[in-house]
């Protein structure tokens, strides 16, 4: 699985950016800062998706989570956030106790993941028998089997037709369950956000019915 | 190390995704901003993204047949994650309409 030559060099790049968007995220003072800082830390993610071969992944992530999640976060925040502006700079951290207790809590979040990386990393390397170079050698071999695009500058991967086809296959009662779950959220969502008014105006009944 | 630099393995994706979590879990926690904290929410679902289609890639290297599995996850955990943002975000509006506030530490009705 090792990454080398360009792929790690971009690995690093889209790495160190996608922890360093998610830091700005937290730690933004505007609303708007935040969401476009998310924006950028699930491109970056997309982009190490690419790295790890799993590209209808990636474009699932950006079409969904940043094209309809994100943009839907930023319609909420210009209906329910504009007081936050005027008022100038306002305390964006809880109490102390909040801050204390979080950064406690990454902390020992932080011991743990070096702890299991350092073991789990030992055990690994002693099963890797191929070095990183014949590994890239065998890669770029499978890659030059995949079909050209029409352009002839790419290939075309099987990954979405591998997911496509698995997906179909072997989790179809699982892809059906997830259709009823975005259909209730559909109702639920839209059920939520109704007025006053609207749920007034919805028991009124057509005159012609007689109840 | 300089060789474990030049050619990223699998640990160095879980760290990122791990460093992904933390920072959305600090989020969560400390934020004022109920929109934040959904973001935050966000981008923990997302480090557990990173992780599994970390895992699938390595599966996939070793030989293993079931190597997919981690990528179906995937499709799946954005599924919930977009059904749940919808929702979480509808509850907000829904909030604000009657406390006119964002703020979580002024949403303590139930507090005893």
């Amino acid at each position: 699985m090792t990454l080398s030559g360009y792929e790690a060099l971009f690995f690093w790049i889209f790495g160190l950016s996608a922890i360093f968007a998610g830091l700005l995220t937290v730690m933004a003072r505007n609303a708007v800062h935040s969401a476009l800082f998310l924006i950028s830390s699930l491109v970056s993610v997309a982009a190490l998706f690419i790295l790890a071969r799993a590209e209808f992944i990636a474009g699932v992530q950006i079409l969904v989570y940043v094209g309809g999640v994100m943009v839907l976060f930023l319609f909420v925040i210009m209906l329910v956030n504009v007081g936050a502006e005027e008022r100038g700079s306002e305390e964006i951290f809880n109490n102390q106790r909040q801050v204390t207790a979080s950064l406690i809590f990454c902390l020992l979040l932080v011991a743990g993941m070096l702890y299991s990386i350092n073991t789990g990393y030992r055990g690994m390397q002693s099963r890797n028998t191929t070095t990183p170079d014949v590994v890239a050698a065998q890669e770029s071999m499978r890659d030059q089997a995949h079909p050209a695009s029409a352009t002839g500058s790419s290939r075309i991967t099987k990954d979405a037709e591998n997911v496509g086809g698995s997906l179909y296959r072997y989790a179809s009662l699982p892809f059906e369950i997830a259709s009823v779950l975005l259909l209730v959220a559909i109702i639920g969502s839209v059920m939520l956000a109704r007025t006053l008014k609207q749920e007034a105006s919805a028991d009124d009944a057509d005159p012609g019915i007689a109840d | 190390m300089k060789q474990a630099a030049a050619n990223p393995d699998l640990s160095k994706f879980l760290v990122i995704g791990a460093l992904l979590f933390i920072i959305g879990v600090a989020g969560v926690l400390t934020r004022r901003n109920i929109i934040v904290i959904f973001m935050s929410i966000e981008l923990i679902l997302n480090a557990a993204n990173l992780n599994f289609i970390a895992f699938s890639r390595y599966l996939s290297g070793m030989g293993n047949s079931n190597a997919l599995a981690g990528q179906i996850f995937t499709v799946f955990v954005i599924v919930v994650a977009a059904a749940e943002a919808a929702i979480g975000l509808g509850i907000v509006i829904a909030l604000y309409r009657n406390k006119e506030t964002i703020w979580v530490d002024e949403i303590d009705l139930l507090k005893w």
